[in-house]
């Protein structure tokens, strides 16, 4: 087993039983995994496509029925395994009496973090998720943006090498989105690695280096981002200023080289992108 | 070793802790205390409805009945309502994806509503300690001037039916901790707790008649065996009455066997929720 | 392997829970008034349960001795009889509910019973006379039940006394009350007459005289204001016995 793997999947299957005859419903099917150390590693699929029983799987938090899981080479259901691991589960819930520096204090001494470096390791995750000035509030006066991130910071509170955030951006905005993307981007410079679950492909794109796609509890594809997303057959020439007349020259050169299904068209950003332009400044706070 | 049993408690008692202050901030809770400490105030006043009875045994039949039916109900739904709350929420599933083992999980359930359970017992017993003290003086007072036997009130008589009232109501938490980590929803948890503390509650009938009943058949008396072994007796915990007001009629070591056994069952207990609960599903 | 070996333990811890929740209840089933289940049987489900199962038994008590007044009131026997007893088997250390309860069954019912078959004309002598005999002989049951779970309560055995001798005109069934009474601590000084008198009227007049005699010499005669009228009972028992002077209880000092 290498070191330089964050998690290792083989042949993880895990079936549940359903209704009172207890029909099996196969959830992950033979599935295998290896994530890398120090990425930011996408995990994608369509609801159902069982992505959240396989992080369950790996967190421990459910039996597999077949196959092996580790995580930083400990068994992921050992406690060893998730004192090296963070976790945000899809919109979290936390008891809403505590502040937010008490809820991350509590979540850090769970995760053993000591008595004399208790503050620090609360102040450091507060800061690094933009939630220091609104860590002396009660979590229930919190918005959905500022749970994300409050659940964020517990995650992180006690340095894990590992981070697992599940849905981290559901129904949070464009601009709190782009943060979190950014607090994800901050945590693998700092060498941890990310195992993010999501929806938002675009996020996906911008952040992860690797992805794997789930479909009916099987893996349909893994790889890097940019050779995953990249079509090979196609190429793009991109310029400025171009007249027609050098466009119907260019075509015509092309075409005389061989080349089929020529078109131009112009380049455009996504909506994330033009929203956030718009609403600069704004702040989820 | 000892690091990590400390780093261990440490963690239950951070569990107990969170659980402590959000069962303490239950309107539940504050209506319950409120409600039976009404009662135990109140019991004074109802007095005249008793017959034949010592006054303060009538006293303290109300406040003492008082505090079991309402501190039952208070264990049953807040146990299964602290444990659902966690997983419905899904709070256990953060939780449990931190070091920490699902044993430590249970058992800072079971110590942070134990501890709640612990506010409202002392609290009413030591509201019904104060009515039945004054009441005591009053009568004492009066029986002198009559030249009458005045009437007997031990308070630490008292304090030790809090006390075993206490380790009754964390059986009952256990024992509801136990059911509560198979069951599938709240309500089924609390309607299977509800018949277990009814069963807990009634099996010194089988109890008795295993004791005294010497003509049994074999498979009467096995079955009967079998079930004052499986099901916990609660009855034995209530005997208030007499710690408060006769004390002489308490066999000597009964309050420690009965407290013992009182801790012996809430462990076992323990052990079986957790059982229960090591291969759940989060 | 695992399996079967936790599932023994566990078998076996819960085996010791039950073994030591036996033995706790040995020694604190003394201090918790027995309860007669089946007397409380016709009445489950009357607001009872929560009595049975150990809370507010003294509350429920009296509130089902208030609604068993409801059906003394209406004459309803089946119902007056299994509230009363209900209130007895969830106090049974409550004197005043036996009492009351073998009063009612014992003087009223038969009552009761000669009206609804159609009033004291209507029915012959000899079976309303039978009717007094059963019902107080069920009362007396009662009486025996209270005494037995009030540790004798003298007030119980001599209220029994009084229906043997009213009722059943038994005075050798009475006396019999009446000198259990006497065996009390806490007996009054005039079960000791009364036990005498019945003797005295059972026709068992010497044995009286003995009893009553030894009891005063040995009891009554330092203690209490009634010591001089209980001599003054036994100085008529010995002119009626025509006991020769030596025989007789030596003249006291203050004796008028």
């Amino acid at each position: 087993m290498s070191v330089d793997l964050a998690i290792t999947v083989q042949g993880l299957t895990k079936d549940f039983r359903v209704g009172l005859a207890g029909h099996k419903l196969r959830a992950v099917d033979n599935l295998s995994l290896n994530i890398p150390r120090g990425q930011v590693y996408g995990l994608l699929g369509p609801n159902g496509c069982g992505k959240s029983t396989t992080l369950k799987i790996i967190l421990g938090l459910v039996p597999a029925t077949a196959g092996k899981v580790s995580i930083l080479g400990f068994n992921s259901a050992t406690s060893e395994a998730r004192r090296r691991t963070g976790f945000l589960p899809e919109a979290p819930y936390f008891h809403k009496f505590l502040t937010g520096r008490e809820l991350v204090s509590y979540y850090a001494r769970l995760s053993g973090v000591a008595e004399g470096d208790l503050k620090s390791a609360v102040e450091a995750a507060l800061e690094l998720t933009a939630m220091t000035e609104a860590g002396s509030r009660t979590i229930g006066t919190y918005s959905k943006g500022m749970l994300q991130r409050i659940g964020l910071a517990q995650a992180i509170v006690h340095q894990p090498e590992l981070v697992i955030l599940d849905e981290p951006t559901a129904g949070v905005d464009p601009v709190g989105a782009a943060a979190i993307g950014r607090m994800i981007l901050a945590m693998r410079a700092q060498g941890k690695t990310v195992v993010l679950c999501s929806h938002l492909l675009g996020q996906v794109e911008q952040v992860c280096d690797r992805v794997a796609i789930m479909d009916n509890g099987k893996l349909v594809l893994e790889g890097r981002v940019d050779e995953v997303l990249a079509r090979r057959d196609r190429q793009v020439i991109s310029a400025t200023d171009l007249t027609a007349p050098a466009w119907t020259a260019a075509e015509a050169a092309l075409l005389a080289h061989g080349a089929k299904d020529v078109s131009i068209s112009h380049p455009r950003r996504s909506l994330e992108e033009l929203f956030r332009e718009l609403v600069k400044g704004s702040r989820d706070a | 070793m000892r690091n990590l049993i400390k780093q261990s408690l440490r963690r239950t008692a951070w569990i107990a802790r969170i659980t402590f202050l959000e069962a303490i901030r239950q309107r539940f809770f504050a209506f319950l205390i409120l409600l039976s400490a009404a009662l135990v105030v109140s019991s004074v006043s109802f007095r005249f409805l008793d017959f034949g009875h010592g006054e303060l045994k009538f006293v303290a039949d109300f406040g003492f009945g008082g505090v079991f039916f309402f501190g039952s109900i208070l264990t049953l739904v807040m146990t299964a309502q602290l444990f659902f709350a966690e997983i419905e929420n899904r709070t256990a599933l953060t939780l449990l994806a931190k070091p920490v083992s699902r044993w430590e999980f249970l058992a800072g359930k079971f110590t942070g509503v134990w501890a709640v359970l612990g506010i409202f017992i002392f609290t009413l017993t030591f509201i019904l300690g104060l009515v039945m003290w004054g009441r005591h003086q009053e009568l004492v007072a009066l029986a002198e001037a009559a030249g009458r036997v005045p009437p007997d009130l031990s308070i630490s008589g008292v304090a030790a039916y809090a006390l075993l009232q206490w380790l009754r109501l964390g059986v009952i938490a256990a024992m509801v901790l136990a059911i509560s980590s198979v069951a599938r929803s709240f309500l089924f948890a609390i309607v299977v707790g509800a018949m277990a503390v009814l069963a807990g509650q009634l099996q010194w009938i089988a109890q008795e008649t295993l004791l005294k009943d010497k003509d049994l058949g074999v498979v009467y008396q096995s079955f009967l065996w079998l079930i004052t072994r499986v099901i916990p007796n609660l009855q034995q915990f209530n005997i208030g009455d007499a710690l408060a007001l006769d004390v002489s009629s308490v066999t000597n070591g009964a309050v420690w066997a009965a407290s013992l056994s009182g801790c012996i069952y809430i462990i076992v207990l323990l052990v079986l929720a957790g059982l229960g609960f090591r291969r759940r599903e989060i | 392997m695992v399996r079967w070996l936790t599932v023994l333990l566990v078998a076996s811890a819960i085996f010791v829970a039950g073994c030591f929740a036996e033995n706790s209840w040995r020694l604190v089933r003394t201090s918790i008034p027995e309860m007669g289940r089946k007397q409380i049987e016709p009445t489950l489900g009357q607001g009872v349960l929560l009595g049975i199962l150990g809370g507010l038994r003294t509350v429920i008590a009296d509130g089902t001795w208030l609604r068993s007044y409801v059906a003394w009131e209406k004459r309803d026997r089946a119902a007056c009889e299994g509230l009363m007893r209900t209130a007895c088997a969830l106090d049974p250390r409550a004197r005043y509910f036996w009492e009351n309860t073998g009063y009612v069954m014992g003087y009223d019912m038969a009552h009761w019973e000669i009206r609804r078959r159609g009033g004291y004309a209507k029915v012959s002598q000899e079976i309303q006379d039978g009717l007094f005999k059963s019902y107080a002989r069920k009362g007396l049951e009662i009486f025996e039940d209270g005494a037995k779970h009030t540790g004798g309560n003298p007030g119980i055995l001599i209220s029994a006394g009084q229906m043997a001798e009213i009722k059943l005109k038994d005075n050798l069934l009475a006396a019999s009350y009446y000198k259990r009474a006497t065996e009390s601590a806490n007996a009054p000084w005039f079960s000791y007459f009364l036990c005498a008198r019945s003797l005295w009227e059972g026709g068992q007049k010497k044995e009286s005289y003995a009893w009553y005699r030894k009891q005063w010499l040995e009891k009554l005669k330092g203690v209490g204001d009634s010591s001089p009228d209980d001599l003054e009972h036994l100085r008529y028992m010995e002119a009626e016995l025509s006991l020769p002077v030596l025989q007789r209880i030596p003249r006291q000092t203050w004796e008028k």
